[in-house]
């Protein structure tokens, strides 16, 4: 009976919102810009606060997914790309159509220099954090993960890494979502390779069961008028008994 | 998603709600003469509403209000709270915009819900049409009717032939036949041709279907077309949604058309904020959005509409929260004409999640926070570590790596 004056004074003196119900905390999404992709991650895009990882074969596509992501996150936020590899080609983002002035690339000497960078950067507040990685085992401390992933939440900016087939278990436990990419067909213009078709499936989610899927079509810069660029494909526009992606000719 | 296929359209017939919240106020007044006054465009007081006995008596809208009280001494006379009304046709608005994004509230006695298309749900019209007349009876609290058609005239008379509480459904093509027994008296036609018809000895749509359209344009003109276009039920007005703005939502007007999908998505964030401020006002979050974008055309005939909805699993309220299914939504559509009208609407309203979440979110930083961020880092580090790329300016571009210049700054 007494908790109702309690609450009242309390917001009387501190204000409105100082004393609320709890409820689970809402995940929001960043949307990658693309609905089809949007819409197998579980929070209409990837888990703000949280740890995504895209993988992949070899020229799966898995990479360029990544970059096209930094472009979208580029246009409306800024967008930190922590590069242990020392060999992303910036210019890749803008040819995506992304915002350079947006961009904060981390080159780092060693790898504790990445690490700190990362968390700095996603505690000021960017709205993506890339880190990319050829052997993150050999580059991973302990401690590291946990540390950007807090500092992740407490910016509420959304981290991905990218490269590497195998994760420590230290990285690899704090992952919540990882998309796996699969090439399904390259796209060819007049003979030249100018896109692939490739298949996004959820292989780890603590959003939503994995399992989920969808069909992309990306297009590469070229030097010639073709709109680089992700869009989502249809599955009713997919053909599965022919082996052949029938697309429809929307582009981006 | 577009509209394709016959075009079906349903009407739906209420009282007027300046009625139905006197009515509220005062449930001993139901099936009374009632007459609701307010003041008219010239000052002078007015009927806006009236109860149907006093109807009956002649009364009308917009009539003098001196003249009304001498066609019906015995009435009660109320005057009309204009902002109960207003937020009593807000909920009700909303109502309707559940249940499909074309919907025009014509006056506040009439409504129109655009039924084409398909239904996600698989249901059949009458059963879509049903549903819309409960979503506004739950907020009316008065039974209304609901008519079904092809043109908006059939609509509009199958809602007033329908019992109330009913759905009156004319199948497609068999509108002149439901509208045979219709008077010429109450068609939307000058008074004057109505009387010239009933001289004729046409006193029925019926009539008036079995002459030919020439013969009906000769004798009337232009109005002989119209005539002969209600009484087949092949009227072309369109349902006009633009009339008034969304009822919790933004509507953003582009100048001359927009036809590349980037350049409407630049504008997604304001739309956001736009919408978060009117969830604000109101004290509501969204269950689910829905974007809706407009081709040339302006609502009227040959307007073409492309939209799409999402239901997070939460409901939203601020900005950032709608942000990112809202993105989604650009994602989703690829209208292939230029977009004049964009609107972003709240439905499903629920009151604001309890959650603290409000307390710790971040948001996204802007440059001189980030930028603070890299000279600590660049202290402790050593510069050469955070990298600022620009494309030089004027560079023809022939190896792509020289396009760039960088800076640690």
């Amino acid at each position: 009976m007494a908790l109702e004056p309690a609450l009242a004074t309390l917001n009387r003196r501190y204000g409105r919102e100082v004393v609320r119900a709890g409820a689970p905390a809402r995940l929001l999404g960043l949307s990658t810009g693309v609905g089809e992709l949007d819409g197998i991650t579980g929070c209409q895009g990837l888990p703000q606060g949280r740890i995504s990882r895209l993988v992949g074969e070899p020229s799966s596509g898995a990479f360029d997914l990544g970059l096209v992501l930094a472009a979208e996150v580029s246009r409306s936020a800024p967008v930190a790309l922590v590069d242990f590899t020392l060999g992303v080609f910036p210019g890749d983002i803008e040819a995506y159509g992304g915002d350079l002035d947006n961009c904060w690339l981390v080159r780092p000497r060693r790898p504790v220099e990445g690490w700190s960078a990362a968390r700095t950067l996603a505690k000021a507040g960017v709205g993506m954090c890339i880190l990319v990685a050829e052997d993150w085992s050999r580059i991973t401390s302990g401690a590291a993960p946990a540390a950007l992933l807090a500092a992740l939440s407490e910016g509420v900016s959304a981290g991905l890494v990218l490269g590497g087939q195998l994760l420590p278990a230290a990285l690899r436990e704090r992952v919540c979502l990882e998309l796996e990419c699969r090439r399904l067909d390259w796209d060819l213009t007049h003979g030249d390779v100018c896109g692939l078709r490739m298949e996004a499936r959820v292989t780890r989610s603590h959003l939503s069961a994995p399992g989920a899927r969808c069909r992309l079509r990306l297009s590469f810069p070229r030097p010639y008028p073709i709109r680089a660029g992700l869009v989502g494909l249809a599955e009713e526009e997919v053909d599965e008994d022919e082996g052949l992606l029938r697309m429809a000719g929307s582009s981006r | 998603m577009t509209r394709a296929g016959a075009r079906r359209l349903a009407c739906l017939a209420f009282p007027h709600l300046a009625l139905v919240l006197a009515w509220r106020a005062h449930p001993e007044l139901r099936g009374e003469p009632v007459l609701l006054g307010g003041r008219g465009p010239g000052g002078g007081q007015v009927v806006m509403a009236a109860s149907p006995p006093a109807l009956a008596l002649g009364v009308r809208a917009g009539q003098d209000w001196r003249r009304a009280e001498l066609l019906c001494p015995l009435a009660a006379r109320l005057p009309v709270d204009l902002g109960t009304l207003a937020e009593l046709r807000r909920s009700a608005r909303l109502a309707l915009a559940g249940c499909s994004p074309l919907v025009e509230w014509t006056d506040d006695t009439t409504a129109y819900v655009d039924l084409s298309g398909s239904d996600p749900l698989g249901r059949q019209e009458g059963a879509r049409a049903a549903q819309c007349g409960r979503a506004l009876q739950e907020v009316l609290g008065v039974t209304l009717s609901v008519g079904v058609g092809q043109s908006r005239f059939v609509s509009w008379v199958a809602a007033r032939v329908a019992d109330p509480g009913r759905v009156r459904v004319v199948p497609q093509g068999r509108a002149a036949e439901s509208l045979a027994s219709w008077p010429v008296t109450e068609l939307p036609i000058m008074g004057e041709t109505a009387e010239r018809l009933l001289r004729f000895g046409l006193r029925t749509c019926g009539d008036c279907a079995a002459i030919t359209m020439a013969d009906l344009q000769r004798q009337f003109g232009p109005e002989g077309i119209l005539l002969h276009r209600l009484c087949r039920g092949l009227d072309l007005a369109e349902i006009d949604p633009g009339r008034e703005p969304p009822p919790c939502g933004v509507r953003r007007s582009l100048a001359g058309g927009v036809e590349d999908s980037e350049s409407l998505r630049f504008g997604a964030a304001e739309l956001a904020r736009g919408l978060a401020e009117e969830l604000a006002r109101q004290g509501r979050a969204a269950g689910r959005i829905r974007l809706t974008l407009r081709g040339e055309g302006g609502g009227r005939l040959g307007e073409r509409a492309w939209w799409s909805e999402v239901a997070p699993s939460q409901p939203m309220a601020t900005a950032e929260e709608l942000m990112g299914p809202l993105l989604s939504l650009f994602g989703r559509l690829h209208p292939p004409i230029p977009i004049t009208v964009v609107e972003l609407e709240a439905l499903d309203l629920v009151a604001p999640p309890a959650s603290q979440i409000g307390m710790w979110q971040g948001r996204v930083a802007d440059r001189e926070v980030i930028q603070r961020a890299v000279n600590r880092l660049h202290d402790r580090f050593g510069k050469g570590l955070v990298w600022r790329v620009e494309v030089r300016p004027g560079h023809p571009g022939d190896v792509p790596e020289e396009r760039l210049s960088w800076s640690s700054s």
